[in-house]
């Protein structure tokens, strides 16, 4: 039965309790306390800092180069927190409300609750590291807002937020490395954990330059190792993110909760051909600016200049007027999809609807135009000064614009499209963050716990950091003061050279099928299968033939795959082709489990399912819990159900209207 | 937009790990859309490798969106290609027409050893960051956000120098294997912020130190590696960090 | 901090090349305006006298002698680090960027440093050694004996070979002085957008033009008056 040890005690109370009476590690026995973290971006590389800074022994793995890479690095619009700087009605329990009602009520409020109570804190432990958030002109905290809020509650730099708070908790991290507190291992991929009576007590890593399989014992292991968007093959993740580290734990007897809850971003560059390796995203914080279109007139293909206003059909603003183009993802996605299916997409895929900042660089233009006292600026000058503005806010996003499709979107509106982002499913954790796995924890997008069927923007960096700095330091100490006893277990213990021999034997199969065609081969197949059948609209005969379509692709998988070069080198075709094998196991279980949920609810979308007027249609008698699957066998999964309480915050059909 | 599609012989340094010979081989690559990304040039060719039953070119990358800093080549005697501010995974086949050769080498400098192939190791920079590229401060040690005011301009030149995806390109660009933009890009963005105070000292003569300790040359202020910089980290950066070493060497009590 | 720390860094061995190499800059603007008095129609009056002083004065022979110093230690503090510069790049690149990312002048420190190297030694050897230790007529003005240096200098630049050496090592002066004398500010952290305009224009048409052109313009009159 899952226990999700949620504190007793009123929502806004829990945590301050939990804190109070959680049980300690005193200081010379965290010296003694090895812990294990696997992945350095936001979570993991916090999590490291936060803990080494404690006095515990960490042993930090990242598969890049270094722990600077993650790709935390490449979350662009900002960061919330329920600040309030901006007096504009913002409050914990506002953010607290919002994201469960962004999460389409599919999150459990109490671990939500705590992140909104920290939400604060890492604002101010970031600006104490020095990271550049964006100022005013009187020296303050800039805000700006993000879809599914009506509050200005988002921290940002410029478009490159998740780098200067990834790059805060590298720096922090680094430091914990000289001062010998954390040793880094780049380079290292985790292949298994190692499961000692019951508890996590080590994992095996292969040494990516080497080839070499490597012991590593820990009182306790850490993941966060990211979400699986990749499952998708194209996605706005990076290339090396994957979900093996996750899936490793899931086949040790961790449960996977929630897996088919993915989010497709609605403002991506579009594809533009079959040699197409990654989707871009254009941050969500250009929807502050920017406004959504496309033709009133199907297959229009005029250029979007010659288009007058009155044959623009502004969708957003016309559906959900109260949000309009700041709605969530989900119904964002949902919204321009609906549209490029009925025939009124733009550009030469028809599979696109512009996003336009021309009506806001004027309505910039003529602010900036008044500060300086201009009279009679001519629409030239006007359109000049609004430039400026748009580009102080999102240079970098147009220049990146710029770069890919070779037009420029100061003068044209930007072709977009949605795209995979982030999978709200991962690791079930209860309140403390520990796995079903008895040591084993799940950090930041690795784990299921906070965003419900639909992340609000802003909000992944909030929990990465909130996991990592400001919760684990406390759940981790609770569980290891139960351990001080235990000593460092011996790296000859029968189950590392059990789980080393298990890591071996795949290793050496997969070196041994000598096929074919070449693991990107694979994943590009099952990438289609995901986006066409369990992408952004879902129905029972899609999600059945994806299943058995992905059956007869793994068994292709382990008897064609053709891998060049050995397994003791350096081989990043090995290493992809671990990560597609794991893949290819989780994306099953992802149709699997969207199966099971008939219903809508934030961006698992059922076309079975939904309002006269094409909304998601959630259904909170049936479906009101977190379904956390355990790994049986090759395609077998048994069901555990959480069902979720809402106390503070009751389900209602969710409008943005 | 016009696209079109292209015919390019490539050059590609080709290395079996850290102490093999590397030497140059020549690939015929064709049919190249003009709207690919460098990096997926590299893919198919890879992929057609991999087909012909050969080790495909190793290249570090990762995010694809110009942030991450992994991706890491010398194109044509450029650091990540011809283009401006920009990187090897955003540069994209529009800057090459029909019937290029393309010459692709990895970073090169002792400080970066070559991996495989186009790969190099760049634990160096990671070193240098551990020596002071940091602000000492535990977690749930901060004060409130707000009590810290950092006057716009100030802001925004530590955000400039902060934007620094530690690519190495300034290295690979220098004739001298200099990292000193790398180096002045961190100890700027902390000595612009009220926060850097307290350890500006320690920090620029440590991250100096460090950087010589690695072997990497010295600054000739050829500015180089400020034309080559993806996130164009400006030379200004650099007289700071001078400065910064100069106001501490003669005043640091240790 | 030690001084012998704060300048053993590549920084600081900078800051010493630098702060060396601007002092010679402001050498090279008195020795110019003493050289063109060998222009004067005066016989070499104005000349022998100034050279005399040069060669006298105690304050200035202590100069003198730093100036060598100094000389010697740009020189070698530069070659250091030029060798460890070259020395961080063990395998080259098969195709270098050429003048797409940095100026020629800026590359060519080392070996136009070295032309000026050599041509100091002969320019020393030609004429600051004769007129130390060498025979030399001399000439009275105003009852006063003086070393003819004027006479000397006239006769050496009437061999074509020793001016196009003369105009060569001015033309490694103007292009060592194009990137020297600006890079020297931005090594002291002076670099900013309100004054980098005037450290370039003096830079590039002080050091780099009006400079070398004075001083090479020297030998070249002296040898067409000759023929």
């Amino acid at each position: 039965m899952l226990n999700s040890k949620i504190p007793a005690g009123s929502l806004d109370k829990k945590w301050e309790d939990y804190k109070g009476h959680c049980k300690l590690v005193n200081p010379a026995n965290k010296r003694n306390m090895e812990v294990i973290i696997v992945g350095t971006g936001l979570a993991g590389a916090s999590a490291a800092a936060a803990l080494g800074e404690l006095g515990y022994k960490v042993k930090a793995f990242c598969f890049q180069d270094s722990p600077r890479r993650a790709h935390s690095i490449a979350a662009q619009g900002g960061i919330n927190a329920a600040k309030n700087y901006q007096n504009d009605g913002d409050s914990v329990f506002r953010l607290f409300y919002d994201t469960v009602k962004g999460g389409d009520y599919r999150a459990r409020e109490a671990n939500v609750h705590r992140l909104a109570e920290v939400s604060g804190n890492i604002i101010d432990q970031c600006v104490a590291q020095g990271v550049p958030f964006a100022r005013e002109y009187g020296g303050l905290l800039s805000n700006r807002s993000f879809g599914g809020t009506q509050v200005q509650r988002t921290f940002y730099a410029a478009g490159q937020t998740g780098q200067q708070l990834l790059l805060g908790a590298y720096s922090a991290l680094e430091r914990q490395v000289a001062l010998g507190n954390v040793t880094m291992y780049n380079r290292h991929e985790m292949l298994d954990i190692v499961v000692i009576d019951g508890k996590a007590r080590g994992i095996i890593a292969r040494n990516l330059i080497t080839g070499k399989l490597e012991r590593h014992f820990g009182h306790a292991v850490l993941l966060a190792s990211g979400g699986y968007g990749n499952v998708f093959y194209l996605s706005t993740n990076a290339m090396g993110s994957n979900v093996t580290a996750a899936w490793k734990a899931t086949r040790k007897g961790a449960f996977f909760g929630n897996p088919c809850f993915t989010q497709i971003h609605p403002t991506c560059i579009p594809v533009s051909g079959d040699h197409q390796s990654k989707l871009t995203l254009m941050s969500e914080s250009l929807r502050n600016d920017g406004r959504i279109w496309v033709p009133k007139k199907q297959n229009d293909t005029r250029k979007p200049s010659d288009i007058p206003e009155d044959e623009r059909d502004y969708y957003l603003e016309r559906r959900y007027p109260a949000f309009g183009n700041l709605v969530p993802r989900d119904v964002a996605s949902r919204a321009a999809k609906e549209r490029c299916d009925a025939g009124y997409g733009v550009g030469s895929s028809k599979q696109a609807v512009y996003l336009d900042f021309a009506y806001n660089m004027d309505r910039y233009g003529r602010i900036e135009a008044s500060k300086r006292q201009l009279s009679n600026p001519t629409p030239e000058e006007i359109r000049k000064l609004g430039k400026e503005v748009v580009a102080e806010k999102y240079g970098n996003l147009f220049d990146m614009y710029a770069k890919i499709t070779g037009e420029n979107p100061y003068e044209v509106p930007m072709r977009i499209y949605p795209a995979v982002h982030y999978t709200m499913g991962g690791l079930w954790v209860d309140y403390e963050l520990m796995t079903t796995v008895t040591g084993l924890y799940a950090l930041g997008e690795a784990n299921f716990s906070d965003h419900g069927a639909n992340r609000l923007g802003a909000s992944a960096l909030m929990q990465g950091l909130a996991d990592g700095y400001f919760v684990i330091p406390y759940t981790l100490g609770n569980y290891l003061a139960d351990d001080i006893k235990t000593k460092a277990i011996s790296l000859d213990h029968p189950a590392f050279i059990e789980a080393e021999k298990n890591v071996q034997s795949t290793i050496d199969k997969l070196m041994s099928i000598k096929g074919t065609k070449s693991v990107d081969h694979f994943h590009k197949k099952l990438g289609k299968i995901m986006w066409d059948k369990c992408g952004m609209a879902r129905n029972e005969q899609g999600l059945k033939e994806a299943i058995v379509e992905i059956q007869a692709l793994r068994k292709e998988f382990w008897s064609d795959v053709r891998i060049p070069g050995d397994a003791n080198e350096f081989n990043p075709e090995l290493e992809k082709a671990g990560r597609v094998a794991d893949f290819l196991e989780l994306g099953e279980l992802m149709c699997l489990d969207a199966l099971n949920r008939r219903e809508s609810c934030g961006g698992h979308f059922r076309e079975e399912s939904q309002t006269p007027d094409g909304e998601a249609q959630r259904d909170d008698e049936k479906f009101s819990y977190v379904a956390a699957w355990e790994y049986k066998g090759e395609s077998q999964f048994e069901l555990h159900k959480e069902a979720l309480e809402f106390v503070e915050c009751k389900p209602t059909q969710r409008s943005y209207k | 937009m016009e696209h079109y599609t292209m015919n390019l012989t490539l050059k590609v340094w080709r290395q079996k790990n850290t102490d093999a010979q590397g030497k140059f081989e020549t690939y015929p690559v064709s049919g190249i859309s003009s709207e690919m990304s460098f990096l997926e040039m590299f893919d198919v060719l890879n992929e057609r490798l991999i087909n012909e039953g050969k080790e495909p070119i190793a290249f570090d990358h990762d995010c694809r969106e110009g942030i991450c800093g992994a991706c890491s080549m010398h194109i044509n005697g450029r650091a990540h290609g011809p283009w401006a501010g920009t990187t090897t995974c955003q540069l994209h086949m529009r800057a090459f027409k029909d019937g290029d050769t393309v010459t692709v080498e990895p970073w090169r400098a002792g400080s970066f050893p070559v991996v495989k192939d186009l790969t190099v190791d760049r634990g160096a920079f990671d070193r240098i960051i551990e020596a002071g590229g940091y602000v000492s401060v535990n977690t749930g040690n901060a004060q409130d956000a707000n009590n810290i005011l950092v006057p716009k301009d100030k802001a925004d030149a530590a955000f400039a120098a902060a934007a620094c995806i530690g690519c190495g390109a300034c290295v690979a660009a220098c004739k001298n294997s200099s990292a000193m933009l790398f180096v002045s890009a961190k100890v700027s963005q902390l000595a612009l912020l009220p926060q850097g105070q307290p350890e500006k000292k320690s920090r620029a003569l440590n991250m100096i130190a460090q950087m010589d300790k690695e072997g990497f040359g010295s600054c000739t202020n050829t500015g180089a590696c400020e034309a080559e910089c993806p996130k164009e980290i400006s030379l200004t950066n650099i007289a700071r960090l001078n400065r910064e070493y100069i106001a501490a060497g003669l005043s640091y009590e240790k | 901090m030690k001084w012998s720390q704060f300048f053993n860094t590549s920084i600081g061995k900078k800051l010493l090349v630098g702060a060396t190499g601007l002092f010679l800059c402001s050498f090279v603007i008195v020795h110019l305006t003493g050289n063109l008095s060998l222009l004067k129609d005066d016989g070499g009056e104005a000349f022998n006298i100034y050279a005399a002083f040069m060669s006298h004065n105690p304050f200035v022979q202590f100069l003198a002698w730093g100036l060598k110093i100094i000389i010697v230690l740009h020189a070698i503090l530069a070659l250091q680090l030029t060798f460890r510069n070259r020395a961080a790049r063990p395998v080259k690149y098969a195709i270098n960027p050429g003048n797409q990312t940095s100026s020629w002048f800026s590359r060519q420190m080392a070996i136009m440093g070295s032309i000026l190297l050599i041509f100091i030694l002969i320019h020393l050897k030609d004429f600051w050694y004769l007129m130390h230790y060498g025979d030399l007529q001399s000439v009275t003005y105003g009852g006063e004996e003086y070393k003819n240096l004027y006479s000397a200098v006239y006769m050496a630049f009437k061999e074509l070979w020793l001016v196009v050496l003369y105009v060569i090592g001015m033309i490694g002066l103007s292009f060592h002085l194009v990137h020297g004398f600006k890079s020297a500010f931005q090594t002291f952290g002076l670099n900013h957008v309100k004054y980098n305009g005037l450290i370039n224009f003096v830079g590039v048409w002080l050091f780099g033009i009006l400079i070398p052109v004075g001083f090479a313009i020297i030998p070249v009159v002296i040898y067409f008056k000759s023929i």
